[in-house]
């Protein structure tokens, strides 16, 4: 059992007796302390896609899913190879299945990502909870700040952009935290 | 055949949840020609602004709505067309039987907490749980387009303009409240939470050069008030006078005079859902003090209205209510916020109606409901 709180992308939930993956999962507080997880779901029988609204207590049936270790293998168009680094098997996703890890994903990377399967179907993948990634693009320092806090805007290789502290130039390595859409967390080391 | 609704409201703390499903009940019933029965489980909290309610009276007849009490034995009756749980608040699970036991299912609404952020236009009219084959909607009051909108009764703007132009109307009705402003003295309203903030307010109010004269129903923030003014007990009908400041307590009155209440004065603080809501059909600057939430959730609600509502506000105007309602909402010092509301007096003042005619063109929120449930079946 899973509560409406608990939600995020990758979950797949019964109902009706249907699968039902969460593609995306946006948390809000509403009023007086209560909050509610807006989903994008995808039912994995039918392909059917809706949006459903759940309170954060809200009680559902979640489906027990196999994980296993997986690496990006290539991306062509809007469909994404991943491999099973244990038997090199190759799944295929499309880019609305991993929406949420969707501005992280980019050609050559080496993160060890969890592939979910359904059914022995890839369904998703999850990144790492930190990654590295390259800054393709950021102004230089406007203040000369090197405390961290000041920060200004930063591209990286597939176009996503972030807030990145005021002291990070093109070319650095940056750790970013992959939970709640992802976030800068400091410069990696080269 | 009419549609019967079923308005839950389970009163939590303070007045916001009654006010809007008494207010929403009632604009059911006189406009829309619904059977609406509102659910309450405190009839002592409802009858400070319905008087005349019995709170031993288990179900009772209230200008054209059926009040029941909502009691913590649930008593078995048959589920209505629509169903309205009001601010999240659970149903009773033997109501909720009831509903799937309907040979026609039910259209079961969740209606929400009023908020300005973005998110609400995504979220508004989605479906959410299944019980039992019963579906369950999320309905969203708001500001913006694609939101339910906001409670407004037919006519209500023609009639507080009409009220605001006649000085006569508007000098009987506070006689009949036992409030004699001075002719020159401005007149606030103080209708808030408890707030350290108020001392710095009252101050500056008390020095002024304009005379104010300040009406205070009961509430949480008369604490506040008693210690400013050092006195141990304040109670309706007591008048203070410190310097230019006036302080007048009233009684918690019923929301038709409250409405006029607002409308009378030139400026009004309010809080929570319903006050704030009213405040602004007043068409006069308000000052609005959020309910307060953990982890400052509150003040991003408070930031996204002032987005909205600032948004036609010269930068000057605009920097200046913000300072305000920020200073209030953080419990800081007023003075000097105050101080640069008044330099933009007459902008502020002029913005308040335009405010109130804008929102004044989107459908009212019983009208979103009812149009709602109208495509839904």
């Amino acid at each position: 059992m899973k509560t409406g709180k608990e939600l995020k992308p990758g979950t797949v939930i019964r109902l009706e007796n249907d699968p039902w993956l969460v593609q995306k999962a946006e948390f809000t507080k509403s009023g007086r302390n209560s909050a509610i997880m807006k989903t994008k779901l995808k039912n994995l029988l039918t392909g059917y896609k809706t949006e459903i609204v759940y309170s954060a207590d809200d009680k559902l049936d979640d489906v027990i899913l196999d994980r296993k270790e997986a690496t990006l293998s290539f991306i062509s168009g809007d469909t994404y190879t991943f491999m099973d680094t244990t038997d090199y098997t190759m799944y295929e996703l499309n880019a609305e299945d991993i929406e949420a890890v969707l501005p992280f994903i980019e050609e050559g990377m080496e993160d060890v990502c969890e592939a979910i399967f359904f059914e022995e179907r890839l369904v998703s993948v999850e990144l790492p909870t930190t990654i590295v990634r390259k800054v393709a693009y950021t102004e230089g320092s406007a203040r000369g700040d090197t405390s961290g806090k000041v920060m200004k805007p930063a591209k990286l290789a597939n176009g996503t952009e972030l807030q990145v502290a005021d002291f990070i130039e093109i070319d650095d390595l940056i750790e970013i935290d992959t939970r709640e859409g992802g976030s800068y967390k400091g410069r990696a080391k080269k | 055949m009419k549609a019967r609704w079923d308005i839950f409201c389970s009163v939590v703390d303070n007045y916001g949840d009654i006010g809007v499903t008494w207010r929403l009940a009632r604009q059911l019933v006189a406009e829309h020609a619904c059977d609406v029965c509102l659910w309450v489980d405190d009839l002592r909290a409802f009858e400070r602004m319905c008087p005349q309610i019995d709170v031993q009276q288990d179900l009772q007849w209230q200008e054209g709505v059926e009040v029941r009490h909502w009691p913590a034995k649930w008593v078995k009756v048959p589920a209505a067309d629509v169903v309205i749980a009001a601010f999240a608040c659970q149903l009773p699970p033997d109501y909720m039987e009831a509903m799937a036991e309907r040979e026609r299912v039910p259209l079961w609404m969740n209606l929400d907490y009023l908020s300005a952020e973005d998110w609400v236009v995504g979220c508004h009219r989605l479906p959410s749980v299944k019980f039992k084959g019963v579906q369950k909607y999320f309905f969203f009051p708001g500001f913006r387009p694609g939101t339910g909108g906001l409670l407004r009764e037919a006519g209500l703007l023609e009639r507080r303009r009409a009220f605001q132009q006649d000085a006569g109307a508007q000098r009987d009705f506070l006689q009949a409240l036992g409030i004699v402003p001075a002719l020159d003295a401005r007149l606030i309203s103080l209708f808030a939470y408890e707030n350290a903030g108020l001392a710095s307010w009252l101050d500056v109010l008390s020095t002024d050069g304009c005379a104010t004269h300040l009406l205070v129903p009961e509430g949480r923030i008369l604490g506040d008030v008693q210690r400013w003014l050092g006195v141990d007990r304040l109670v309706a009908g007591d008048i203070q006078q410190r310097g230019s400041l006036t302080v007048q307590v009233i009684a918690f009155v019923r929301q038709e005079q409250y409405d006029r209440l607002l409308w009378c004065c030139d400026f009004n603080a309010v809080r929570g859902e319903d006050s704030f809501v009213r405040a602004q059909w007043a068409g006069r600057p308000l000052l609005w003090h959020i309910y307060r939430q953990d982890e400052d959730i509150h003040l991003d609600k408070l930031d996204a209205f002032l987005e909205l509502y600032t948004a036609d506000l010269s930068p000057a105007a605009s920097a200046a209510l913000i300072g305000l309602w920020q200073a209030w909402n953080t419990e800081g010092d007023m003075a000097q916020p105050w101080k640069m509301l008044l330099e933009h007096w007459p902008e502020v003042n002029l913005h308040a109606e335009a405010w109130c005619l804008e929102q004044g063109l989107q459908a009212d929120l019983a009208t979103a409901l009812v149009q709602f449930y109208e495509s839904w079946i």
